[in-house]
């Protein structure tokens, strides 16, 4: 298993070093995009938030991101993705049009297509341990568990504990830290 | 100062001191070092520790990209004061924030070295993943000064420091007590060797000091001082001991008699060695018993006690003296233990301690010191040695003493044999001479023996008064030849069988005084001297057994010496008188004959009077021999009787001739003297070199009837006796002399013998009387005669030789 995230870890320092030099040679006439930063932040969620172990998938099967609604990522999220595990499993990106689609899914990013049908998305996956988030700046979003706030020119995170813990996910302190706190934990 | 003079409390502390010093340095730098590498771990555990935890807590700055979230983590460092830098970098290595803020080096790009804690240029950097899960998030790297190390080190040193000079004063305070511990006794020590080799007073002892070895030490050495006292006082009494022997050794030296050696022996032991009791007795193996040779004088008045004295003796037996007689010495502690007779004798006397050291010469004990004291086990071990030392000092003086006793008499013997070889040899030759002389002598008084004994057998007609001299003569010539026949007895001190016969004293005494009368009468008359002769003849006086002619010689000697003695005349007194000894009315009565001479003479003094006797002791100067009275002493002696001499200076001399008597045998006197009547003529050959003897010889045998044919010399004699056996008649018998020239009596003899081995030989000689006594009659002859001839013996010799049947008889019949 160490062996196996040895191997993984060099892989992914050795696409790091590629795109640091991509993102040299390109940096500077093509700073990173939004969605990239967001699509890595993605990512980087499912290191910090614990799942139920009845929630995360069995065996070998992915560990899923999934995106509901249009994709604003492109491709950035499954370059991202690619190659990476979560908990041991291998991530995948799936996209979602609809709620009902949604089954063995981790993360899933509501995207800002969606958000007039959120009350109806929250609500079916009420009960899930799904983390949801979203990148809509919006004061109505309440529900979604974290929210990628964009203040001046970074992106924040907002995160309403009151929904994480409804849907049993455990959020590291380490997230809430830097994060804005909404909704109270107790 | 060297370091060998150093005091020994200045060497201890300084050891003391080193010792501590180094124990605490080495300590200190264990410490230190243990310290140093300790805390730098402890340093970079801290710091990795530090460091972990803000790489922790800055995930999620990293990974959600909030440079303000970073800084407020890394602000955490403040409370670390020694981290001087921290830095957080994306994965990608942008760098996210610094602490402290704005830090100038932050900006410059430098390379990530790998993970990992490091010390370098002064300072330790970490390097430490940011990992998040499984996922690295980026790198924190920071920086630590290593003020921490120095202060600690600060603190730590000077404890160190502090602890060090504490220690090593405290060592030092603790030193300076202690090496007194050490030091003092090695002084005391030390000054009580120097006080003993100071003042050589080895009674001085060492007090003894605590502590295990010093206890050893002292005892050590104050053992070594007992061993040392001892032995000094053993020496020195084995000096004085020595000493003491030393003179008596040579106080014996100088004595040679046992006697004084002894005397200074006890002498010298009273005064150096106490003895309440010391004697030297000389053993008797004979006798089985110790007579006592000296006392000590200052031991008289116990010897009283002890009831020994001076030539006393001592038994031995069962008296424990026994051991010390065979040599061995013996030590009685205590005399009352003892309970043999001559320890218990001491123990009666209150003397307690005896010892008796045998005197051993050559492993045969001949004497035995006696050694006493009045207090039991009084006598040492070294007393004894001393007293077996000294014995057997005395031992070998007293037997040098003996010695030279031996050697003293051994030399006086040795004087008197030489004196009397001497005298010998003087007597040998005197002999030699004299025994020529009588040669001559009886050759020459031949004639007139023959013709004076003719004379009285064959005239009858002579007158009274001539047949008394022609008596006297023949009885002068008789004890001329015998006193020539003795002078040889001067050199021939082993005389052969003397022939006693029995001798009436008087009528030798009468015989004595006749031929003498020259002398005691007729000289001094010449000298208006006169000299009377008193005779004092006791009447049936016994006859004595003895040899007439020696004591008529013995009688003329004594009469010429009081002749001598009385130059101014005087009495000359001749006595016989029997006595007798012995019990009255026994058996063994022993009656003696005394002759006397005495006269009025000058006398002898006592010096004289001792030496008279001694052969050639004269007091007559040139005219005498010193021989009269030697050969008076040697008849005496022969005939076992005794000689008494009485004498006084002025007053004269008497000597005193004492005979056993003979039995009273009556002996017919006239016996021996009757002659031989004449039997037969014979036809006679004689042979003779001296014409006196052969004429007067002729004579005497003519008258006998004999036919008598001569021959002046041996060859003319062996001619003579073959022209007669070859023409007849031959002869009867040969009458040869032995000495003479050319052809000898024995070449005579022997000629005949072997003509006619029948016809005897007569061998006549003035020699005869020696040869006759040595046995040594020359081989063919008959018969030897010695001269001058005696008619008797002729005759009855030829009697004898001359069987009555001889042809040769008829012969001269015939003729």
């Amino acid at each position: 298993m160490g062996l196996l995230r040895n191997i993984a870890t060099r892989r992914l320092w050795r696409r790091l070093a590629l795109l640091l030099i991509a993102g040299g040679l390109l940096g500077a006439a093509q700073p990173v995009s939004e969605y990239q930063l967001k699509a890595v932040f993605l990512f980087n969620f499912a290191q910090f938030v614990e799942w139920p172990p009845a929630a995360l998938p069995r065996e070998s099967a992915p560990f899923v991101i999934g995106v509901l609604g249009k994709d604003p990522f492109g491709a950035a999220l499954d370059e991202v993705v690619r190659g990476e595990t979560a908990n041991g499993h291998p991530l995948e990106v799936v996209r979602y049009h609809n709620v009902g689609e949604v089954r063995d899914c981790q993360i899933l990013f509501i995207a800002a297509s969606e958000l007039p049908q959120l009350e109806g998305i929250l609500a079916a996956l009420r009960g899930r341990s799904i983390l949801t988030v979203t990148d809509a700046d919006s004061p109505a979003l309440h529900g979604v568990m974290i929210a990628l706030v964009r203040q001046e020119k970074r992106i924040r995170l907002r995160i309403d504990l009151q929904a994480t813990k409804a849907s049993n996910l455990t959020i590291s302190s380490k997230l809430l830290r830097p994060a804005e706190i909404v909704g109270s934990g107790s | 100062m060297s370091a060998q003079a150093r005091p020994i409390r200045h060497t201890l502390m300084t050891v003391i001191l080193l010792a501590c010093g180094a124990v605490m340095l080495i300590t200190t730098a264990a410490f230190i070092a243990y310290e140093y590498v300790t805390f730098r771990q402890l340093m970079v555990r801290n710091v990795k520790i530090l460091g972990e935890a803000i790489a922790a807590n800055s995930t999620a700055a990293l990974a959600f990209d909030n440079p303000d979230d970073a800084r407020e983590v890394l602000a955490a460092f403040k409370a670390q004061p020694h981290v001087v830098a921290a830095r957080l970098y994306q994965r990608d290595g942008q760098l996210i924030a610094s602490y402290p803020d704005r830090d100038p080096r932050a900006s410059k790009v430098q390379p990530l070295r790998a993970d990992g804690y490091r010390f370098e240029r002064g300072l330790l950097t970490g390097v430490q993943p940011v990992v998040q899960g499984s996922r690295r998030m980026g790198t924190l790297y920071l920086e630590s000064d290593l003020g921490e190390i120095y202060e600690h080190f600060q603190l730590f040193m000077t404890i160190g420091a502090v602890i060090l000079l504490v220690c090593c004063i405290a060592a030092y305070l603790i030193s300076r007590r202690l090496q007194e511990l050490i030091s003092r006794p090695i002084l005391a020590l030390a000054k009580t060797a120097q006080r003993v080799s100071e003042h050589r007073d080895y009674s001085v002892r060492a007090t003894r000091p605590h502590g295990y070895e010093f206890g050893i030490l002292t005892d050590a050495f104050n053992h070594m001082l007992t061993r040392i006292e001892g032995d000094q006082t053993k020496l020195r009494s084995q000096l004085s001991r020595l000493d003491l022997l030393h003179r008596i050794t040579r106080a014996t030296g100088e004595r040679h008699d046992l006697q004084s050696v002894f005397r200074v022996v006890l002498h010298h032991l009273g005064d150096d060695l106490p003895l309440d009791f010391a004697c030297m007795c000389v053993y008797d193996a004979s006798a089985a018993a110790l007579s006592i040779a000296v006392i000590d004088s200052r031991s008289a008045a116990l010897a009283v006690s002890l009831g020994l004295a001076e030539s006393g003796q001592v038994p031995i037996d069962q008296n424990g003296l026994a051991r010390c007689v065979s040599g061995e010495l013996v030590h009685e502690p205590d005399t009352r233990e003892i309970q043999f007779a001559f320890p218990q004798r001491f123990a009666q006397a209150g003397v307690r301690a005896l010892v008796v050291a045998p005197l051993l010469v050559e492993s045969q004990v001949f004497g035995v010191l006696v050694a006493a004291r009045r207090e039991p086990d009084s006598f040492s071990s070294t007393d004894c040695e001393f007293l077996r030392q000294l014995s057997e000092h005395v031992a070998l003086a007293a037997h040098q003493a003996q010695l030279y006793g031996e050697l003293q008499r051994a030399y006086d013997d040795l004087r008197q044999s030489q004196q009397a070889i001497l005298q010998q040899e003087r007597l040998r030759a005197l002999g030699e001479m004299a025994s020529g002389i009588a040669h001559d002598i009886n050759n020459a008084i031949s004639p007139a023996a023959l013709y004076t004994e003719s004379l009285l057998e064959r005239e009858p007609g002579l007158s009274e008064r001539a047949r008394s001299c022609l008596t006297t003569i023949q009885i002068a010539i008789e004890d001329v030849a015998e006193t020539v026949s003795r002078m040889r007895e001067f050199y021939r001190p082993r005389e052969t069988e003397m022939v006693l016969s029995r001798v009436a004293c008087n009528r030798v005494l009468e015989q004595v005084i006749n031929l003498t009368r020259a002398r005691w009468s007729d000289l001094p008359q010449q000298r208006g001297v006169v000299i009377q002769l008193r005779t004092e003849l006791t009447e049936e006086l016994p006859q004595i057994m003895g040899a007439e002619v020696e004591l008529r010689d013995a009688l003329t000697n004594l009469i010429f010496n009081a002749v001598d003695a009385m130059p101014e005349g005087g009495t000359l007194t001749l006595r016989t008188r029997l006595l007798t000894s012995g019990s009255r009315g026994a058996d063994d009565v022993t009656r003696y004959v005394q002759l006397e001479v005495a006269d009025t003479g000058i006398g002898m003094d006592e010096e004289t009077r001792r030496r008279c006797l001694e052969p050639f002791y004269t007091t007559k100067g040139e005219r005498g021999t010193g021989l009269g009275l030697a050969m008076v002493y040697g008849m005496v002696q022969r005939h076992s009787a005794e000689l008494d001499i009485d004498s006084a200076v002025g007053r004269g001399t008497t000597v005193r001739l004492s005979f056993a008597a003979a039995d009273e045998v009556a002996v017919p006197l006239a016996a021996g003297t009757a002659l031989q009547p004449i039997v037969r003529r014979l036809r006679i050959l004689l042979v003779d070199d001296d014409p006196m003897l052969i004429k007067s010889l002729r004579d005497i045998l003519e008258q006998d009837g004999h036919v008598v044919t001569v021959a002046e010399g041996g060859q003319q004699g062996i001619e003579a006796f073959a022209a007669a056996l070859a023409h007849g008649p031959p002869f009867s018998i040969v009458i040869t002399d032995l000495g003479m020239p050319y052809v000898d009596g024995r070449k005579v003899a022997a000629s005949i013998k072997a003509a006619s081995a029948r016809t005897p030989v007569i061998m006549l000689t003035g020699w005869g009387k020696r040869l006759l006594a040595e046995n040594d009659i020359p081989a063919h002859v008959d018969r030897v005669l010695s001269k001058p001839p005696r008619l008797g013996e002729l005759r009855a010799a030829l009697a004898k030789l001359v069987p009555p049947a001889d042809p040769a008889d008829a012969l001269v019949e015939s003729a």
